[in-house]
């Protein structure tokens, strides 16, 4: 098997319209990430963070460049395409968590596989591990609002991991918490990106964040300023 | 999934409880105007076959022609003849002879002077030989308000409100005033049995119902009478029926060129029946039209409203790898799903309250005291079957036309536009 690099982009720009005029949002970008790495995007805002984890999710196509998740290229997919990649290899996590409000907990983790014909009880093994996972087992029936901001972002979590993604995309996750949800969910994170061998990747302005990525990308103005391998003395 | 989304719908109550009135309340309102119309427009044709017009009536041509004056001088001849035919041809038909006629009903003191007077339609039928089934057919027995039926000859009844007026008792005597069959003056004296009153404006502001022999003799009509009306004995109106047996009867005794050879038409082609047919199905149409129309409107912006609130929700679901497709079709099941909720109930009240003014009627006679028309004034709806699909049509319809509207907007968008949304 071809050892190839799970995300690949290659002199990525984004335009996007504003009114009459063009905005540049990522100029000429490259960038390659390996399987398993926990990488951060950092940097001011609007300096495309957002843009680019949105482009490697296929929500939103380059308009120049060529981009390849998991052996696919972004800008040939067709609607079709792009949602069952998602569906079955990418997991998102929000800034503001964005759970189904009328759903419980175990109702929202279970959605991401409703569109995956899987049994309910393939179904309901997954979801208690992912609650596992985070923690959670035990408010399986509660509602959304009835948790805490620091709960509610490890639903999400399980919610983004259920199926098992090669790629998980996470906006801001930590924006919302205080310092010890936040590293508690980034712990949670880790852990499951050493033992199912997932990759992460973060935007973020969040120190907190930092001392857990292995790579730190920094951009500007929709470009690669700085592009650092973090080693971690083991502690 | 659609359980799923059965789940949320029936959770979210701010999403589904607005749609689901809105949709029952248009059901309801269709529903229930199309069983008053259909009742309205039943207790109408019913009344005026009974009274006026039969399933069938034959008359003279020159008296069709006149029908409105009531002319008595272009009444049938030789009646007795032509109904034994009409019997004999028609076994599976009743045939009755009556006589119209208009005159002043004349209320006299103790001493013969007028004590009051006023205009009376005069109704002859058969209200005197043991086998006529006219009595029944009017209903005379229960418009009875006070005394009996005409036991002998010289008897009759007159409307209540009349006797009121001029207060005529029970066993009193009135006079009616006319011309005969041969234009000269009659007037002939009965003595009240009884008076009426019928819930119909027309006939309850002045009438007077005789018997058919006493009018024969009163108004020098020997063997004549001014129409004769069949009766279908063991179905109700058959408008198709009624067409092949008219033009039968025409074919064989309606000559053109004589004015006095009878003529048969049928209720449907009598006083505008047939428009009132006509508007009693087109009013359901155009209700059902209207409603679509007005519901679809107000669903299409709840539906706005809904999905605003609902971005995050779809938003998550494209991330999760929901087809934007999908999406908008869920939305439309849900749709059809609220719609067929919000249905069931308004077809449930509809048909409660058509049923409730099927069994008690809704007294209309202070609204429709002044109008001339043949209509009853109690109206009543009818229960029928169509009622209990027929609010699906604009229920499931609006709903689903105001969310394909509501959701097309976000159907419209980009994905990434979607998105960027849902950041904020
Ligand atoms: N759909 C869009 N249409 C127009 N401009 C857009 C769109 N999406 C993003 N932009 C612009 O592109 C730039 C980069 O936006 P992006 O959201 O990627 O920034 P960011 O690095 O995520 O910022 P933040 O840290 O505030 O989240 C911004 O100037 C933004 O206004
Ligand atoms: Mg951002």
């Amino acid at each position: 098997m071809e050892n190839s690099s799970i995300i690949k982009i290659e002199k990525l720009i984004k335009r996007f319209s504003v009114g009459k005029s063009e905005f540049t949002a990522l100029n000429d970008l490259s960038l390659t990430v390996e399987r398993g790495e926990f990488l951060g995007l950092v940097g001011p805002s609007g300096s495309g963070k957002t843009t680019l984890l949105n482009i490697i999710g296929s929500l939103d196509t380059p308009s120049q460049g060529k981009v390849t998740v998991i052996d696919q290229s972004i800008a040939s997919l067709s609607h079709k395409q792009s949602a069952k990649l998602r569906n079955r290899h990418i997991g998102f996590i929000f800034q503001t968590y964005n759970l189904l409000p009328v759903y419980t907990v175990y109702e929202n983790v279970e959605f991401a596989l409703l569109l995956q014909k899987l049994s309910s009880s393939v179904r309901h093994k997954s979801v208690m591990d992912a609650l596992e996972w985070v923690g959670l087992t035990d408010k399986v029936k509660s509602k959304p609002s009835m948790l805490s901001g620091g709960e509610c972002q490890r639903v999400a979590i399980a919610r983004s991991m259920v199926k098992r993604p090669e790629i998980v995309l996470a906006d801001e996750p930590t924006a919302n918490l205080d310092s010890k949800n936040s590293h508690h969910i980034l712990q949670t994170m880790k852990d499951l990106n050493k033992e199912l061998n997932t990759t992460f990747i973060f935007a973020t302005h969040d120190e907190k964040v930092m001392k857990y990525l292995n790579r730190k990308i920094s951009l500007e103005d929709g470009q690669i300023v700085k592009d650092e391998i973090i080693q971690h003395s083991k502690n | 999934m659609i359980r799923f989304l059965i789940k949320g719908i029936l959770r979210d109550r701010s999403r589904s409880l607005l749609p689901v009135i809105v949709v029952a309340l248009g059901v309801f309102l269709t529903v229930f105007m199309s069983g008053f119309f259909k009742g309205v427009m039943t207790d109408m044709i019913d009344m005026n076959a009974k009274f006026s017009s039969g399933h069938v009536k034959v008359v003279t041509r020159a008296y069709a022609e006149n029908a409105d004056q009531a002319p008595i001088d272009l009444a049938i001849l030789g009646v007795s003849d032509l109904k034994n035919q009409l019997q004999s041809a028609y076994p599976d038909m009743e045939w009755v002879e009556r006589i119209r006629t208009g005159g002043l009903l004349d209320v006299p003191d103790e001493n013969g002077e007028t004590r009051g007077q006023g205009p009376a339609v005069g109704t002859a039928i058969d209200l005197l030989s043991p086998e006529s089934g006219e009595v029944k057919r009017m209903g005379i027995q229960n418009s009875i308000v006070k005394g009996r039926l005409p036991e002998k000859p010289g008897e009759a009844l007159i409307s209540d409100d009349f006797a009121e007026k001029f207060s005529v008792a029970v066993g009193d005597e009135v006079t009616l005033f006319g011309s005969t069959m041969n234009g000269s003056m009659m007037f002939h004296t009965f003595v009240v049995s009884g008076t009426l009153r019928f819930g119909n404006s027309l006939i309850d502001r002045g009438a007077i119902f005789m018997d058919l022999q006493d009018a024969q003799i009163a108004l020098d009509m020997e063997d004549a009478a001014s129409e004769i009306l069949g009766y279908y004995k063991h179905q109700p109106y058959d408008d198709i029926a009624a067409q092949s047996l008219t033009e039968s009867f025409n074919a064989r005794y309606s000559v053109e060129s004589d004015e006095f050879s009878p003529l048969m038409t049928r209720l449907a082609e009598d006083a505008g029946m047939a428009d009132y047919l006509a508007i009693a199905e087109n009013m359901v149409g155009l209700m059902i039209f209207i409603f679509v129309i007005a519901m679809s409107i107000v669903l299409w912006n709840t539906g706005l409203l809904g999905a605003l609130r609902r971005y995050s929700e779809f938003g998550v679901r494209l991330a999760l790898g929901e087809e934007k497709k999908h999406i908008y079709r869920t939305t439309i099941y849900e749709a059809i799903l609220i719609g067929i909720i919000g249905s069931f109930v308004g077809t449930l009240l509809g048909v409660a309250l058509s049923y409730r003014l099927q069994t008690h009627g809704w007294d209309f006679s202070e609204l429709t005291g002044n109008i001339g028309m043949m209509m009853p004034s109690v109206f009543r709806a009818q229960v029928t079957p169509s009622m209990f699909y027929i609010g699906f049509i604009p229920g499931v319809i609006a709903t689903v036309l105001g969310n394909a509207l509501a959701g097309f907007a976000i159907y419209k968008r980009k994905t990434a536009r979607l998105f960027h949304e849902l950041e904020v």
